[in-house]
């Protein structure tokens, strides 16, 4: 469970990244949430993942409380998640194989699970036949695609995703979409910063409108609407 | 830490080692040169220190006895000679023990083993201990006059101004080693940062999937321990074959010069250099660490 309690960011230079916001997003859910940019979509992805500290609340994610969370737990926070950005951050000098590799790697996984679980995850988001290619010999979806399988390889509670189809035409936006659900199907909670109008509307997911880093709406089957000046 | 983790930071070190290949050059000459200075250093306190302990060991006056004198007339003079003022002690050595003793002052003079072996050409002695520092000249002197005295050698000088040789010596060396491992540290600290430049995307990658800040920065401190161990490799070799070469050229040109042994030298700077290169290559990466990968 992820649980924020009157969460507010203000960064050095004056800038609101969120005003008191409040949140549950149980296990199993699926949540989008959308907002003119800069309204503070990023700003709370970053401190799920702790990268950021909020100003003043509470965030929870399942037993990490965030706010005191110390450089040992971390990165036991960090291997409940999944995180995909929309730059994707792939190794360039690394296949595709690799790339999914190194997440097991750096965790301390063995060869023997490694050489097990990636080809599951390549077969999973359908990059299995490109396992020896370079990320730059792939499509802009398939590098999300790429991205998706390092994030999901370690088994994360949580996928958190920004604007992971930022970059992507719509209809490789929408496969990814898929993907993402498919995901969500199989257990995993999703949290997902995005723009893309009609697919969210498809979906008819929760969506959580934030607007001037407040939440305006917060709708279990909603609709992708904000008002935009 | 699993099997697994240590492979993979071996792996990786070496990777970026061999990726920055010439500022690992440029690094690891830096630390030969300053561990290549501090190993000159120590041969040259060992040695020191090697002439002094043999000193301060030696006798405070020597007397020698001509040879073909029976041993009864010599305990008859050393008997007299105990009861004269100012003696505290006094040793009877035979030719013989004269022999061992210079094998071990001279260690590494093998053919002077030899020929002592075939005949030996020393004398028959006594040491001979003062009570105080002003009465071996005349002591000296009585034992000089003596009918089967050949002759009497005595120091006390000497040993003082080789301490404070070795003292002064121990204070330039700790200022030069000072400069020269700080300049170590800096270019040390510069290899390392480029190479956590370089590696900067899978260290982000690495953190998001929730590597160990330890996991991410063991290669680095490989790296510079491989940096330090290397540099110390090569300091030592320089330093041991060219003090073989010098104790080799001195058993011809000078070889009553009490040269420490080749051994006794090589187990002091290898502990040197080596202690000195894997510190400054630890200390370097973990600076080079502390600013880039805070969590």
């Amino acid at each position: 469970m992820i649980r924020l309690e009157g969460v507010t960011k203000r960064y050095p230079n004056g800038h609101q990244g969120l005003v008191d916001v409040s949140m549950t997003i149980h296990r199993g859910e699926f949540v989008f949430l959308v907002g003119p940019s800069g309204a503070g979509k990023s700003t709370l992805i970053r401190l799920l993942y702790g990268e950021e500290r909020p100003t003043t609340g509470e965030v929870v994610i399942d037993q990490f409380r965030l706010n005191a969370l110390n450089w040992r737990q971390l990165p036991r926070l960090r291997r409940q998640l999944g995180i995909v950005f929309q730059d994707v951050k792939l190794l360039p000098t690394r296949t595709v194989f690799q790339n999914v590799a190194f997440a097991m790697e750096v965790v301390g996984a063995s060869r023997k699970d490694i050489h097990k679980r990636v080809p599951q995850v390549l077969e999973l988001v359908g990059l299995a036949r490109r396992r020896d290619h370079y990320p730059e010999e792939l499509s802009g979806g398939e590098q999300q695609r790429l991205g998706i399988a390092r994030a999901l390889v370690n088994h994360p509670s949580y996928v958190l995703a920004d604007e992971p189809t930022g970059n992507l035409d719509p209809e490789t936006a929408a496969e990814i979409m898929k993907l993402f659900q498919e995901i969500n199907r199989r257990g995993a909670t999703v949290v997902m910063a995005t723009h893309a109008r009609e697919l969210v509307n498809q979906m008819q997911k929760r969506v959580v409108v934030i607007e001037r880093g407040r939440i305006v709406r917060d709708d279990a089957k909603g609709v992708y609407a904000y008002e935009s000046k | 830490m699993s099997l697994n983790s240590i492979g993979y930071w071996i792996r990786e070190a070496g990777r970026s080692l061999w990726r920055n290949s010439w500022m690992a050059l440029a690094s690891i000459s830096t630390v030969t040169i300053a561990l290549f200075v501090l190993a000159v250093f120590v041969v040259v306190s060992v040695n020191v220190n090697h002439v002094t302990g043999l000193l301060e060991n030696e006798v405070e006056i020597r007397v020698f006895i001509k040879p073909h004198v029976d041993r009864r007339r010599e305990f008859l003079l050393m008997r007299e000679a105990e009861n004269w003022p100012g003696v505290r002690k006094i040793q009877f050595f035979t030719k013989q023990e004269a022999a061992e003793a210079l094998k071990e002052e001279f260690p590494d003079q093998r053919t002077l083993f030899q020929l002592l072996q075939k005949s030996n050409p020393l004398f028959d002695g006594y040491d001979v201990y003062a009570r105080t520092p002003t009465a071996i000249p005349p002591l000296a002197r009585r034992f000089a006059r003596e009918p089967i005295v050949h002759n009497v050698v005595y120091q006390g000088t000497v040993v003082r101004r080789l301490s404070r040789l070795a003292t002064v010596l121990k204070w330039a060396g700790w200022v030069v080693e000072a400069l020269l491992g700080l300049a170590t540290l800096l270019i040390i600290i510069n290899t390392i940062r480029l190479a956590v430049f370089a590696r900067r995307r899978e260290i982000q990658v690495m953190r998001l999937v929730g590597a160990t800040s330890w996991f991410i920065r063991w290669p680095f401190i490989l790296e510079g321990l491989t940096i330090g161990f290397i540099g110390a490799l090569v300091a030592d070799a320089a330093v041991g074959l060219g003090y073989h070469w010098v104790v080799q050229q001195a058993a011809i040109s000078l070889p009553f010069w009490p040269m420490a042994a080749f051994r006794v030298v090589l187990v002091h700077t290898t502990v040197f250099t080596l202690a000195g290169g894997l510190v400054v290559g630890a200390l370097a990466s973990v600076i080079a660490l502390h600013r880039f990968l805070r969590v």
